[in-house]
């Protein structure tokens, strides 16, 4: 059965255009949708947290609504119905890399912020009190405190969603965004071979996860408090693995 | 007249059914050191906090050098916290922070000083507290007893009108507590005002102007430590007393 492997369709699957272009776009969209994801979700977790009762209300909706509701249905939805009740998303700017960045980001957003709210309350309270006495305001206490010392508990988890994150941009082939996974999908459909087309698309998934998790080990590393922290080796291994394994 | 840095003046405070302050009036003269004693839940903390603004009183007024902070608006008491030091039992040092940026931040941030004069300031109360060396450890590399006095720089470089001390002591080993008590008793010498909760006896009784006494939210007594100690008036004062004393 092996001998039927073409080595040849395999190589050129791996350094075709497409490939790499479905690759860079996978990899684009996951990080402007995480980064957004995770402005978006700051300031839902601020909200969950907050002493309003308006703040927090808003906060749980949100996170309801993105949570109860498949992904792939919020996509068709930005894609499809958004243009039609708003007009300003008929234009010629709203590609399927827009579609699919919104609707990424605004459900990605609630999970961050589930993840970012636990990462502040884990924060010792006299940290807060401390600055308080000070004379430091919320804000400061919040951007010079607390946030740098949530950051280090929020990487690992971080890490797990951009893995979440990356495999779900495959889902934006429905929406004729043209990524990794439909470059093999392509490939295989002209040549029908599976074999090759679809290999060389998982080791593209497998190089950009590896660069992640050396990417992940190092910001660790930073956002560990010792004098020494350059020098040492991190304490912990990289917390990605293969943990992230939830179909959304 | 005697100059009244800080004064409480009916202090109410109760959470949820507790009421753990009922009715406190108390003031400390400049360069006053009042130590409080008392059992736990007697609201010596909770005074504390209340005097520093951290807790706000159900009722009573605060005053800060006759100014009445109780009366002031939230943004405002931000600026005013700044003017009262406070050393926490824990001691709650920024743990995102080295030793001398822990001191720098309030004088960056608060009293918005360049980063340069905040760093000559801050190594002088490092060095003010015998931790010069120390300046590039972060707080998780330090013994309680240094974070603690990192943490008294931090209050001290700001040039606090008073400083309140919550238990300073009781959060370090034995061997630990010598260190910050002889911090704590160069800064009285140098006149610092000073409210100090603690069950240090014999600090209480070398550098205390006055001792009270706390129990069930109110203050029980009140003398100067000769007096506090050798012939305390309160049946509540004498059998607290034999309990820490043996």
């Amino acid at each position: 059965m092996l001998a039927s492997f073409d080595t040849h369709l395999f190589w050129t699957a791996l350094s075709s255009g497409p490939y790499w272009r479905g690759a860079l776009t996978a990899l684009e969209l996951t990080v402007v949708a995480l980064a957004t994801a995770i402005v978006i979700g700051f300031f839902v977790a601020l909200s969950a947290l907050s002493g309003r009762r308006s703040l927090r209300s808003g906060a749980w909706v949100y996170n309801w609504l993105f949570r109860a509701t498949p992904t792939l249905l919020q996509l068709y939805f930005i894609w499809y119905a958004l243009p039609q009740i708003w007009s300003g998303f008929a234009g010629s700017w709203f590609t399927p890399f827009a579609a699919a960045w919104i609707a990424l980001s605004f459900n990605e957003a609630a999970y961050m912020s589930e993840i970012i709210r636990a990462g502040l309350l884990s924060v010792d309270p006299g940290q807060e009190l401390a600055g308080r006495a000070l004379g430091m305001t919320r804000r400061q206490i919040l951007r010079k405190v607390i946030v740098p010392q949530a950051v280090r508990i929020v990487i690992p988890p971080t890490g797990n969603e951009f893995i979440t994150l990356l495999k779900l941009t495959s889902l934006a082939f429905v929406i004729s965004l043209h990524e990794l996974l439909t470059a093999g999908q392509e490939l295989s459909a002209a040549t029908f071979q599976y074999t090759e087309p679809l290999l060389a698309a998982l080791i593209y998934y497998l190089v950009i996860v590896s660069i992640l998790m050396l990417v992940q080990s190092r910001l660790e590393r930073r956002f560990t408090w010792t004098s020494g922290r350059r020098r040492r080796r991190p304490e912990a291994p990289p917390g990605v693995s293969a943990v992230a394994h939830d179909a959304r | 007249m005697a100059d009244v840095v800080l004064r409480a003046d009916g202090l109410h405070k109760r959470y949820g059914d507790l009421e753990v302050l009922k009715g406190v009036s108390f003031e400390v003269d400049r360069g006053q050191v009042k130590v409080v004693i008392g059992p736990s839940g007697s609201g010596k903390s909770t005074l504390l906090r209340c005097l520093a603004m951290l807790e706000p009183p159900d009722a009573g007024d605060v005053y800060l050098d006759s100014e009445q902070l109780t009366a002031l608006p939230e943004k405002a008491l931000a600026a005013h916290r700044s003017e009262v030091g406070m050393v926490f039992q824990r001691f709650n040092l920024f743990q995102n922070m080295s030793a001398l940026d822990n001191v720098m931040c309030g004088l960056v941030e608060v009293r918005k000083l360049p980063k340069k004069e905040a760093r000559a300031a801050a190594e002088q109360f490092l060095a003010r507290v015998g931790l010069a060396d120390k300046a590039h450890q972060y707080p998780d590399e330090l013994s309680g007893g240094q974070q603690q006095r990192v943490a008294i720089a931090r209050a001290l470089v700001m040039r606090p009108k008073a400083m309140l001390f919550d238990e300073p002591t009781s959060a370090l080993d034995v061997e630990l507590v010598r260190e910050v008590l002889d911090v704590m008793e160069s800064l009285a010498q140098e006149g610092m005002t000073m409210v100090v909760v603690s069950h240090e006896l014999r600090f209480a009784h070398h550098v205390a102007s006055s001792v009270l006494m706390m129990d069930e939210g109110r203050i029980v007594e009140e003398a100067p430590p000769d007096e506090f100690f050798s012939a305390p008036k309160e049946e509540r004062t004498r059998r607290f007393l034999s309990l820490v004393e043996s």
